[in-house]
């Protein structure tokens, strides 16, 4: 090869390397909201955040994860008061398989920690998946402030402002006082101190805590939601099977596709409005590239 | 670790305890099956001796060191000849079964295991968790996360109980028991311990004496100075077989190593202790005469609103002479809801449990209470059943309940509330505010057939000088008298 073959071939590679995705077609950015729906909880939650591009978009090598699921109550998982620990255990498995250093799993919970620890199956499940369960310790709590258009400040635990990446997983159900809770009231579970106080503006609350903790990732559990007596129920026919996962960075178009398994339209919950309008999220799903599938 | 299961070596301990065996059962007129293995105890004292008390107490184990302790010390100097009665502890004895003839249960303040497993349930090892909290605290101030982190969940795991009321009195009591044994040694064993003299009436018939050889024998005095529990070795005629734990210490000083424990059929004339039949007499009817006295109180007429017993509790009346105040139930309590009671149950009811919301709710689905109660004061529950016993009611204060004093929202007891459906309902109310305006809130409101009286909503209820919603116990379903509802025809009435 002589030197001007050289440079023609030099130049057009660097320019196909600029736009060589317009020539050949290169596929689209993935969508920004997963919702899958099948049998097992653990496919289908790897199948929402691997239509999402898979863990490694969300979780880097080395990093220090913490996944907040919901462990607050002693309830079975068939009660559909925590998160489902198969769900759990999936996310912890993926991360680790992204390359993160460590992971844990923590909730401060509502009920005595050991019981909801051990009922609800999470403990288990994420130890198994390779993750550090650690109980919420009062001796890592930080007064921290929270930047919050309402809450000022709050006591909140080390392990999540110290993290590198959280990642929120929740379970959908029905609240008396906010209507729903779906991933934003789960921040509690990362408060300490007084937190029966905050139901004086919990709408407003809730909202101050997602911006505040900005997650990695936001995976709803709709597996077995709870439709009645929330936010723990009781009875099994207080639950019902909608065996979907969603998943997206955006917590708000999280929500409002979750509060659809509800027949509820995200107009009707407060907190999704503020949230909006501080810019966390958008509720416009039609403005958003939306995965939903059965597998 | 978070399982609703302790298996039954917890209360074991206590059903080889005949004391309590005999007690419970003159008391209460009811036989609790598995106390039944107090026989056993009997039946190797009558062979052996009172070699429970030496090798088999924790409580004598507790004193036994604290008077090695005090003895190398040097605050306890033997006498070398101990003139003190051990006759006393009879006399206990004579008290706590004339007592119980009366239906009066009061083995529970000084039976050796009852009294050891309350001092430390209730005040040894909550005083030992806040040291450790300290410690970890400590760790966690100087930044050595690293270290305090691993300790600190390690901690958490034995899920101990930290606050109790009357903790720091148990503490106390259970101090000056083992002080005591710097006066004498082995204190309670030789005066104070009611089921040491019960298995002392056993032990006339041991197999294995004490015998000094007086060919070896110098007359040093060392074996009867030393004899942990007053049984005087020497001289041999006056060994005192009732009181002879078997320890071996006689055998181990003896410089001349002479006294051995031969087996020996024959029965040899032995020393007994002295017990004057007037003090007999006195203790014996005292005794007798104490459960009329403790009937003055008004506990027996009126039920108090506090006393809010365990789920799996029996009839108050039957329950007070079943308990044994061991402690157990108030350890193994989740929420640390369970408290000794002080006047609230009468005299009889000293130390018994009751559930103190304030502190601590009795969690749904947790029958723990009920496993390890060792006499059947609690009966063993299944959940299923457990969840639907009804302890108590919740009541709503409006004139603290934020919705309805303040017009703010707040539903934390509804939110808390674990039946399905939930026994906490709303309304809309309106709140006449301070500055003329009126506010709008959804407010709770009880539906008192579904409360089953946990307390949750108490313990969680923000106003927390005062909760807003409290429960008493009026309701609760194995007392046919502290009701507040007339029965629907059809329906059935408080079972017991």
């Amino acid at each position: 090869m002589d030197r001007r073959e050289f440079l023609k071939g030099a130049a057009a590679a660097g320019l196909y390397m600029k736009m060589g995705s317009v020539f050949v077609g290169a596929e689209p950015a993935g969508p920004d909201l997963a919702a899958i729906t099948g049998e097992s909880p653990a496919a289908i939650t790897k199948a929402a955040v691997d239509a999402l591009g898979g863990m490694k978009k969300f979780v880097g090598r080395g990093d220090k994860v913490v996944i907040k699921p919901n462990i607050g109550w002693d309830r079975t998982p068939e009660m559909a008061a925590c998160t489902n620990p198969e769900v759990v255990r999936a996310l912890v498995e993926m991360c680790l398989g992204a390359g993160a250093k460590q992971v844990v799993v923590m909730d401060n919970t509502t009920n005595q920690a050991q019981r909801c620890y051990a009922r609800s199956g999470i403990a288990e499940a994420a130890k198994q998946g390779g993750a550090k369960v650690l109980f919420t310790d009062e001796n890592r709590l930080k007064k921290v402030t929270l930047k919050g258009a309402w809450l000022k400040e709050w006591d909140v635990f080390q392990d999540f402002i110290e993290a590198d990446k959280v990642i929120n997983v929740p379970i959908a159900k029905v609240h008396s006082l906010c209507r729903l809770t779906l991933s934003m009231k789960n921040w509690l579970g990362a408060l300490g101190g007084a937190r029966n106080q905050l139901h004086q503006k919990l709408d407003e609350a809730i909202v101050d805590l997602q911006a505040f903790f900005k997650p990695t990732l936001t995976i709803l559990d709709a597996y077995r939601i709870l439709v009645r007596n929330g936010p723990q129920g009781g009875r099994p026919s207080d639950t019902e099977l909608v065996k979907t996962v969603v998943a997206g960075a955006d917590a708000v178009a999280v929500d409002t596709l979750g509060a659809s398994f509800f027949g509820v339209r995200p107009e009707e919950l407060l907190y999704l409005r503020l949230a909006q309008e501080r810019g966390l999220g958008t509720s416009q799903l039609e403005k958003l590239r939306v995965e939903k599938r059965t597998i | 670790m978070g399982e609703d299961y302790i298996g039954p070596t917890v209360e074991r301990f206590f059903h080889f305890d005949p004391l309590i065996a005999l007690t419970t059962f003159i008391a209460s007129r009811a036989f609790f099956a598995s106390l039944a293995l107090a026989g056993v105890t009997i039946l190797v004292t009558i062979v052996l001796g009172r070699v429970v008390c030496g090798w088999a107490c924790p409580l004598g184990a507790v004193h036994q060191f604290a008077s090695f302790v005090f003895k190398k010390t040097k605050f306890l100097r033997p006498n070398r000849d101990e003139k003190a009665s051990v006759a006393w502890k009879y006399y206990v004895l004579a008290f706590v079964l004339a007592s119980a003839v009366f239906t009066l249960d009061l083995v529970g303040i000084l039976d050796p295991l009852s009294f050891l497993y309350r001092s430390f349930a209730i005040g040894v090892f909550p005083g030992l968790t806040h040291v450790a909290s300290g410690l970890v605290g400590a760790l966690y101030g100087l930044k050595l996360d690293a270290a305090a982190q691993p300790v600190s969940q390690w901690f958490q795991t034995l899920a101990l109980n930290s606050t109790f009321r009357q903790g720091l009195l148990a503490f106390a009591l259970f101090a000056l028991a083992v002080g005591l044994n710097a006066k004498k040694e082995r204190f309670w064993c030789r005066y104070v311990c009611p089921l040491g003299a019960l298995l002392g009436l056993f032990s006339r018939w041991n197999v294995f004496k004490v015998r000094v050889n007086m060919d070896k024998c110098i007359k040093c005095n060392l074996c009867t100075m030393h004899c942990q529990t007053q049984a005087v070795p020497y001289p041999n005629e006056k060994w005192r077989s009732a009181e002879c734990v078997y320890c071996g210490t006689c055998a181990a000083i003896c410089p001349t190593a002479a006294i051995t424990f031969p087996a020996t059929a024959k029965p040899e004339k032995l020393d007994t202790v002295d017990l004057s039949r007037r003090k007999l007499i006195l203790t014996t009817g005292l005794g007798a005469f104490m459960a009329p006295i403790f009937r003055i109180s008004p506990a027996r007429k009126r039920a108090d609103l506090k006393l809010i017993r365990p789920p799996g509790a029996i009839a108050e009346e039957d329950f007070v002479r079943r308990c044994v105040k061991c402690g157990e139930c108030m350890k193994a309590c989740p929420t640390n809801a369970l408290q000794p009671a002080l006047f609230e149950a009468g005299p009889q009811g000293l130390w018994t449990p009751m559930l103190v919301p304030r502190i601590g709710y009795c969690e749904y689905y947790c029958s723990l209470c009920s496993q390890v109660c060792p006499t059947g004061a609690i009966r063993e529950l299944k959940i299923e059943e457990k969840t639907t016993i009804k302890i108590g009611s919740a009541w709503i204060n409006k004139n603290r309940c934020i919705p309805y004093a303040l017009g703010k929202p707040c539903i934390v007891c509804e939110e808390h509330c674990p039946t399905s459906p939930k026994a906490i309902k709303f309304v809309m109310v309106e709140a006449k505010l301070f500055d003329g305006t009126t506010a709008t809130q959804k407010a709770p409101v009880i539906d008192n057939a579904l409360c089953i009286g946990c307390g949750i909503c108490e313990t969680k209820c923000p106003v927390v000088d005062e909760p807003a919603i409290y429960v008493t116990s009026v309701g609760e379903v194995r007392s046919k008298t502290n009701q507040l509802l007339l029965p629907l025809l059809g329906q059935e009435p408080p079972q017991q």
